[in-house]
């Protein structure tokens, strides 16, 4: 184990620009379904190594764009795949990093929208598109999608957080729909989309501490995070744990040091980018969320992001704040 | 990407991949572009079912793919025979097998069940024996103990029966094979509240005698494991608890749980020179409680807290907040 570990920005920046180049590689293909998330996992990364640069602005707004899905409405993961909550989320993230919301036309500006608010059911839950897959994920991204475009309104808002507040469980976790168990990203899901909606208040100080108490004992004695009891740490959860303690102002009820050395253990020092845990294959999702993690404990002189949105402070004050 | 060892490619590695890669980067993209053209020209026809499934099983987590069989579905129901519905769940299945944490191939099986023809109570009887099976390779599961859930709610919403017992006597069966089993107790802790709320138990004082005695059993089989302790630390805590026995069985139950620890943690100390960290977060909970009931006890939270700054430095600062607290 080498005594100084740093993080290897460069490499980092190089690997994420490499991406767009791997077209002779299968898994390129194979990834397709997710090219819009990943470009926005990209992006990030780069925006957190202020390196935003490094992607062409013009050809990735050009893109977004060719990912809008006129049909139903929202953002497909890649032109002429189907839309849905979780790429359209994607889309809007870029658009806003890139400060061009406006490049949406008016017309698909009104679909999106309206393509988001017609996926709430009636119970306040959200499916991710018309087959009916209910999950707090989606919860997430409606009201952050909603948020960016400044277009929260509480007859959406308020069944929303009904619901998110059902998936509340004994133990102090939130889970992907009432009963469900609880999981360390659908608590970001659940904690984020309260943060944003600004309604952190309907969760009791006891609950509060319930929650504080579950999400610090992720940590492992390696230092990562786990998602669940019992479960092995993985580079991802330290930003889906450090973000949730970070939005119900607990963050320091883990140790930084340790978590910094397994995020920075993750890191292929040689090609670049994270894995999820040390000596395993690095990906794009990784290695923003544990570049996010970083950022979020003030490491690396990387640049601050929003605990609740994932996306630069600097980029989420221009939210208008909710209620209106 | 998760669990992937990472390879060190050499030239001749990286030379006979690239040549794989080009022969499946060509069928792929034919075969996608086909599928997504008959997909946007809505031409819906049992071969072109046939065509999606190909591409589905090289890449399961192509969502439009799997909107376009559903599509297709939907547009030939009327002359789908019910051999297909089989042989649809057969297909879905296999794909489960291979790819048990793609949420896209789990969320088509709810839908192909929902769509099957009346959608009856025994295909999602036979589901369950499914699920059942599924949770055995793979006991902690997300994907899987949420399906079973959505198993167990379509079958009580065809029948107009509760299953809670069923399911609570499912959790212990989970437990008995795999102490830290945080699923199975999570699962534990829903139906209890469920089937007290549902008159579902006969001699509730009993139940929480035995449920009492179960637990403790469970602390001293796995001391060091936390799912045991989140679920006391509930058991603990719940109002169905509490509201059973008399303030007096209360508090004695609660006095008794606390001297087992005591002992647990004594004998951890004895073996290996060390506080067990558990032990001492729950003794905090249950001075909590204590206080609540009027205890006169001396408080040793500070004591605790400060041998767990100690035993559990990575959580120093909930301790510290804690200490503070008290
Ligand atoms: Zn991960």
């Amino acid at each position: 184990m080498p005594s100084e570990l740093k993080l290897h920005k460069e490499k980092h920046i190089q690997y994420i620009d490499s991406l767009d180049k791997k077209q002779s590689d299968f898994e390129y293909w194979l990834s397709e379904h997710l090219r819009l998330n990943g470009v926005y996992w990209g992006l990030t990364a780069l925006s957190l190594l202020n390196a935003k640069d490094t992607f062409k602005r013009e050809d990735v707004i050009k893109f977004v764009l060719s990912c809008f899905d006129d049909q139903y409405g929202g953002f497909a993961p890649f032109p002429k795949h189907d839309g849905h909550l979780l790429s359209t989320l994607s889309g809007l993230q870029i658009l806003a990093t890139y400060n061009s919301l406006d490049a949406l036309t008016v017309i698909r500006r009104e679909k999106c929208i309206k393509f988001i608010k017609g996926n709430q059911l009636p119970d306040g839950s959200f499916q991710g598109d018309r087959f009916g897959e209910v999950d707090t994920r989606f919860s997430y991204n409606a009201l952050s999608s909603l948020s960016i475009l400044g277009e929260l309104s509480s007859d959406v808002v308020d069944p929303a957080v009904d619901f998110i507040l059902k998936c509340y469980n004994f133990d102090g976790g939130f889970g992907s729909c009432p009963g469900a168990e609880s999981h360390s990203a659908q608590v970001f899901t659940c904690l984020g989309a309260l943060a944003i909606v600004n309604k952190l208040d309907r969760l009791s100080d006891h609950q509060i501490e319930e929650i504080g108490w579950w999400l610090c004992e992720r940590q492992l004695p390696e230092g990562g995070l786990n998602g669940r009891p019992s479960k092995l740490p993985d580079v991802c959860y330290s930003w889906w744990v450090l973000s949730s303690l970070a939005v119900i102002k607990k963050l320091d009820w883990i140790n930084y040091e340790k978590l910094r050395n397994f995020i920075l253990q993750s890191q292929d020092e040689v090609k670049g980018g994270i894995s999820d845990r040390p000596d395993n294959e690095v990906d794009v999702f990784h290695t923003v969320f544990g570049l996010a993690g970083l950022s979020l404990m003030g490491f690396d002189d990387l640049v601050p992001i929003d605990p609740a949105y994932c996306m630069p402070c600097s980029v989420t004050k221009e939210f208008k704040v909710y209620p209106y | 990407m998760h669990g992937v060892k990472r390879r060190q490619w050499n030239q001749e590695l990286l030379e006979q991949k690239k040549l794989n890669d080009a022969k499946n980067i060509n069928n792929y993209r034919r075969l996608t572009s086909t599928i997504l053209g008959l997909k946007e020209k809505k031409e819906y026809s049992l071969d072109n079912l046939q065509k999606s499934k190909e591409l589905l099983k090289i890449n399961p987590e192509f969502n439009a793919v799997w909107n376009f069989r559903r599509d297709s579905i939907i547009a030939l129901k009327e002359q789908l025979e019910a051999k297909f519905w089989e042989e649809e769940l057969d297909f879905v299945m296999a794909e489960l097998k291979i790819y048990p944490k793609v949420y896209w191939i789990w969320g088509h099986r709810v839908w192909v069940l929902n769509n099957y023809p009346g959608s009856p109570v025994s295909i999602w009887k036979r589901e369950l024996l499914i699920v059942s099976k599924l949770l055995e390779l793979d006991a902690r599961n997300y994907h899987g103990w949420h399906y079973r859930r959505i198993v167990i709610s379509s079958i009580e919403n065809r029948t107009g029966e509760s299953m809670d017992k069923e399911e609570f006597e499912y959790s212990s069966n989970k437990i008995n094979n795999n102490i830290s089993n945080f699923s199975a107790w999570h699962q534990r802790a829903n139906m209890i509240p469920a089937m007290f709320a549902n008159n579902e138990i006969e001699d509730k004082k009993k139940f929480i005698d035995d449920e009492l005695k179960y637990i403790t059993n469970a602390m001293y089989t796995d001391a060091e494991d936390q799912s045991v302790w989140i679920y006391i630390k509930w058991f603990l805590n719940s109002d169905i608890v509490s509201n059973t026995y008399t303030t007096e069985e209360y508090v004695k139950m609660i006095d008794d749980v606390k001297q087992n620890i005591l002992i647990i943690n004594q004998d951890d100390l004895d073996f290996s020179g060390k506080e067990n960290a558990w032990c001492l977060k729950m003794l905090i909970v249950i001075e909590e409680i204590s206080k609540r009931f009027g205890s006169q006890e001396e408080c040793r939270t500070q004591e605790y807290v400060k041998k767990l700054i100690e035993i559990d430095p990575l959580r120093k600062n909930r301790y510290l907040h804690l200490r503070n607290k008290t």
